[in-house]
């Protein structure tokens, strides 16, 4: 495979991941691409022709289009080259969802650029053009598998222009990283007496028989408690709450789900670490190793997610981008 | 149906490429097939606009077979040659249109328009086609282009503008593959053939034949002399030679194919009896296609160094090639314009060329056995006949009546009205009648002189015939009875000659020819001819010979790998320039648009006395500007937040006009407030 170890060993050595890099005659591949065979397939049957007939303006013609095959490498080379690509934000997600990566492609000098296109999915590549902006910003999703740091590897960016005889691409490694939650898994109530509140109260929420009222749909929720009827009338995810009684703190331990494997657990914490994030509860977080005192705010939800997210993992990133 | 939707600049150029790649094969086309391609164009535009879809596929099938039986019926079941497979190409090309459901079938019907582009070649190669297919040839890299653009780009004008740039880059390099790139005789003869019908002179000759050819202005052929050129008396271009005689026509010798002479073989018997005696000329001939395979040249020509053409036994030249000439031919020749042609006659010739079907025209034969009674020797004879001719009432014209059985006894008494084939004919006639060998040459004689490029252009209304006599000692000599009778046909050509009765191209009121009178208008043929002459010397003709030849004065000891080097080199130096050119903003300007604004901004505010001290950062300097200046704050705390703005905000337009303004509205600022 041509992406082997070998190419990717080679590949670092030439392109080491940098957060902005200038596209230029180091770091563009340039090859013909399908279409650009054909097009010297047939310019070879016009010299035939031009031969065979003994033609000299076939032969013209064809030598034309044999230069101009030849100045297309330069006008697709120069439509990469010349670029700044630099990393942006990477927007943190749960497993199994699309993690946002933007980037931004801005022009040296007066040379416009136009149709490149980059993403890291093959299957998944944004168009750009650079003609009256100076600057673009593209903002990239990777589909994420599981929890951790997702590096998405090397960034595909190329480009056909103008011609489509050639293919312009480099492959480059912007060192971005996003955090990428547990999954987050429905648990259908905190196992009693485990979230105790500072007044030794037992905690009864989600309970089934009382109905609390609608909240908007959100990762991980069992899909038994979507208002289906409201979906089909407005078009939007509502969940049924349901809750007995809402308190003021709770401690998210790992003990309370004793008899799951570790990523189960977290799972689950994950769960409980987005449903209280919307209420006005304060929460704490309890691993081994690690205690987080109760607190709230999307500053406090986003660190002990990004806990749940990182735990026990070695502090290399995850590799490759699936 | 499908995902693909093709770009809209793409489309406009690819319909636009397309009508300008068929409509100069319309004329060669059958009407079904124009109709073929008007329709699918028409069904295409209305699937851009979403009113009707793709064509189904009975429909398809539909089209294609319209399109088969258009190009079977229309060119009468000859379904071989080279018109049907251009309209072939044409039909497929067309339908290719309303079947681009992946990018893949949009990159097929542009190559396949290239390649409709250049057939237009084959059958025409002057200036005005070359320029307009070089037009076509950037509409289709125009669609080309749109193809690989955005679907937001939406600027055509633009899309041509970059397809001619890319074009004009390519010229330098095309011109270096044209005069370097080996050239090499054709691989394997084309089994196509054009159904074009053949011009110029035939190889039968009977009355009326070469008028009717003579009220055509086309070219026939150039010819450039080495020297100074021969007067129009020695212009005598001889094609065909006709020796048999059935009572009507005359055609050729049966067994031309025996005996020739071919460069690479040794001289044959006959062709060493040509004596060459002196007024040596050097010329080349530009031959246009004619499909035929007789070659012109002055006698007695000699076997020029080329594979192409052969020497026959009746000591006219001939292109080797089965299929004739079909484009334009240049070859060189040296002729003796004094000579002794075949003083040795064999019986087979003598047999053929005195000849004659007995019974018919017996006055005409009459007159020569008088003729000849009276006559001393055989040239003397020769003198009465031809002053017979200056004596008699003859008129020479373009429009001579229909004659009869005895045609040259009708001719010789009674109408007395003829064009040159008459006079060869009846010549000839009398002259066997008396036992003398004669025989025909058709070809053409005197031509037009262009002063400004240096050649003879001989039309079709050149064509002429007159008789070969064969004397004891001299060989074949030269006899030209028309000349008797109008000899302005032979110093000052066929508009002279027949000024008085309006036949000169009278079916051609729009040709330029017609117009020689007025000057200003003959200056600017001639100039255009002259244009047209280097052109078709230099560019159609540049053959395997004439790259040899060219390439030759410049280089010693040429040779395929010297090329080779010499083309790859000169050709990678091109590039590199070109490269230059393309590459060449990439690192003029260091700074972004952006920086340049605010690096204004801040040699404005120096000018104000508050310089911007090394390592300070925008905003800490806007403070510091700020708090010295306050009238300014405000619009300098604008530019501040413009520039950090489009600096460090990611996600912020990056486009510098509103930094620009705001650097504009302080340098207002700032002025008035000095003033």
């Amino acid at each position: 495979m041509w992406r082997s170890v070998w190419f990717q060993r080679w590949l670092n050595r030439r392109l080491p991941p940098a957060n902005a890099v200038i596209l230029n005659q180091s770091n563009i591949f340039i090859l013909p691409t399908r279409q650009g065979v054909y097009f010297l397939a047939l310019i070879f049957f016009m010299v035939l022709a031009a031969i065979n007939y003994q033609n000299s303006l076939i032969f013209a013609l064809a030598f034309l289009l044999l230069s101009l095959f030849m100045v297309s490498i330069l006008h697709t080379f120069g439509n990469l080259s010349g670029l700044t690509v630099q990393a942006g934000t990477a927007r943190a997600a749960f497993a199994g969802e699309d993690a946002s990566f933007s980037v931004r492609l801005s022009r040296q000098g007066e040379r416009h650029h136009e149709a490149i296109v980059l993403g890291w999915d093959p299957e998944r590549l944004i168009g750009a053009d650079l003609i009256e902006d100076e600057a673009a910003l593209t903002r990239l999703f990777v589909q994420s598998k599981r929890r951790g740091r997702l590096n998405p590897g090397r960034l595909l960016i190329q480009t056909h222009y103008p011609v489509g005889l050639f293919r312009a691409w480099s492959w480059i490694d912007l060192d971005m990283a996003a955090v990428i939650y547990p999954r987050p898994v429905y648990a259908t109530e905190l196992p009693t007496g485990v979230g105790v509140n500072q007044d030794g109260e037992l905690l009864q929420r989600n309970g089934v028989d009382d109905f609390y009222g609608f909240r908007d749909y959100q990762p991980g929720d069992s899909l038994r408690h979507v208002a289906w009827k409201s979906f089909a009338r407005t078009g939007d995810l509502l969940v049924k709450e349901f809750a007995a009684s809402v308190d003021r703190q709770v401690w998210l331990d790992w003990e309370l789900f004793p008899n799951l494997d570790r990523e189960s657990r977290l799972s689950r914490l994950c769960y409980w670490v987005v449903t209280l994030g919307k209420s006005d509860d304060e929460y704490g977080l309890r691993l081994p190793g690690l205690e987080i005192e109760p607190g709230k705010g999307p500053e406090h939800q986003e660190y002990l997610l990004r806990e749940l997210a990182l735990f026990e993992l070695q502090p290399q990133a995850q590799a490759g981008k699936t | 149906m499908t995902g693909f939707q093709i770009p809209r600049n793409s489309l406009v150029w690819m319909l636009a490429a397309q009508i300008a790649v068929i409509v100069p094969h319309v004329p060669r086309l059958p009407v079904w097939v124009t109709l073929i391609c008007v329709g699918c164009g028409l069904w295409r535009v209305m699937v851009y606009q979403g009113r009707w879809s793709y064509p189904g596929r009975w429909t398809k099938v539909v089209f294609v077979i319209a399109g088969l039986v258009g190009i079977g019926v229309g060119y009468q079941g000859r379904v071989y040659g080279l018109e049907p497979a251009v309209a072939l190409l044409v039909v497929a090309f067309v339908l290719k249109l309303l079947e681009m459901q992946h990018k893949r079938d949009a990159y097929i019907v542009i190559l396949l328009g290239y390649f409709v582009a250049i057939t237009e070649f084959l059958f025409f190669q002057s200036i005005p086609y070359a320029l307009y297919t070089l037009f076509a040839v950037v509409l289709i890299t125009a669609a080309l282009i749109g193809l690989n653009q955005t679907q937001s780009h939406r600027r055509p004008l633009k899309t041509f503008k970059l397809a001619t740039t890319l074009l004009v880059q390519s010229i330098p390099m095309m011109l270096v593959l044209f005069v370097l790139f080996p050239r090499i005789s054709p691989l394997w003869t084309v089994p196509l053939e054009s159904q074009a019908a053949k011009s110029g002179v035939t190889d039968r000759m009977s009355p009326g034949d070469i008028a009717s050819l003579s009220l055509s202005p086309e070219l026939a052929f150039k010819a450039s002399f080495n020297g100074p050129v021969p007067g129009p008396s020695q212009l005598y271009w001889r094609g065909l030679v006709l020796e048999n005689y059935d009572g009507k026509t005359w055609t050729r010798r049966t067994n031309l194919t025996d005996g020739i002479w071919r460069d690479s073989q040794t001289m044959p018997v006959w062709a060493k009896h040509i004596e060459r005696l002196g007024d040596t000329q050097s010329y080349s001939i530009i031959l246009e296609p004619t499909r035929q395979n007789w070659l012109f040249s002055l006698a007695a020509a000699d076997l020029s160094a080329n594979a192409d053409i052969a020497m026959l036994g009746d000591y006219t030249l001939a292109y080797v090639h089965r299929r004739g000439v079909t484009t334009k031919f240049k070859y060189a020749v040296t002729s003796d314009l004094e000579y002794r042609l075949e003083t040795d006659l064999s019986d087979e010739v003598r047999q053929r060329t005195t000849n004659l079907p007995s019974g018919s025209n017996p006055r005409a034969r009459e007159l020569a056995n008088l003729l000849y009674a009276a006559a001393t020797s055989d040239a003397d004879y020769v003198n009465r006949v031809l002053i017979y001719y200056a004596d008699e009432e003859f008129v020479y014209t373009l429009a001579p009546p229909v004659l009869g059985d005895n045609d040259i006894d009708e001719f010789l008494f009674d109408s007395q009205r003829g064009f040159c084939e008459h006079y060869a004919g009846s010549f000839v006639f009398m002259m066997r009648t008396a036992g003398i060998p004669a025989r025909i040459v058709l070809g053409y004689q005197g031509g037009e002189y262009n002063a400004l490029a240096n050649y003879i252009a001989v039309h079709q209304f050149d064509a002429h015939s007159w008789a070969e006599v064969w004397y004891e000692g001299r060989g074949w000599v030269r006899v030209d009875p028309t000349r008797m009778v109008s000899p302005e046909r032979i110093q000052r050509g066929l508009e002279s000659a027949v000024a008085d009765e309006n036949t000169f191209l009278a079916n051609s009121p729009l040709s330029w020819l017609k117009y020689r009178q007025l000057l200003w208008l003959q200056d600017l043929r001639q100039q255009l001819d002259a244009i047209g002459h280097y052109w078709d010397n230099w560019v159609v003709g540049y053959n395997p010979r004439t790259q040899l030849e060219f390439l030759s004065t410049y280089f010693e000891n040429i040779n395929a790998s010297r090329l080779g080097l010499l083309m790859l080199t000169t050709f990678f130096v091109l590039l590199g320039i070109v490269a230059l050119f393309v590459l060449r903003t990439r690192n003029t300007r260091l700074l972004t648009a952006v920086d340049q604004q605010y690096l204004r901004f801040c040699q404005l505010l120096a000018k104000q006395g508050l310089v911007r001290q090394t390592g300070e950062g925008p905003w800490s300097y806007n403070e510091r500007v700020s708090q010295t200046r306050p009238d300014l704050a405000p619009v300098v705390t604008r530019v501040t937040r413009e520039y950090t703005r489009m600096n460090y905000d990611l996600g912020a337009p990056n486009n510098s006009k509103a930094l620009k303004k705001a650097v504009s509205a302080f340098r207002i600022k700032a002025l008035t407030a000095n003033v």
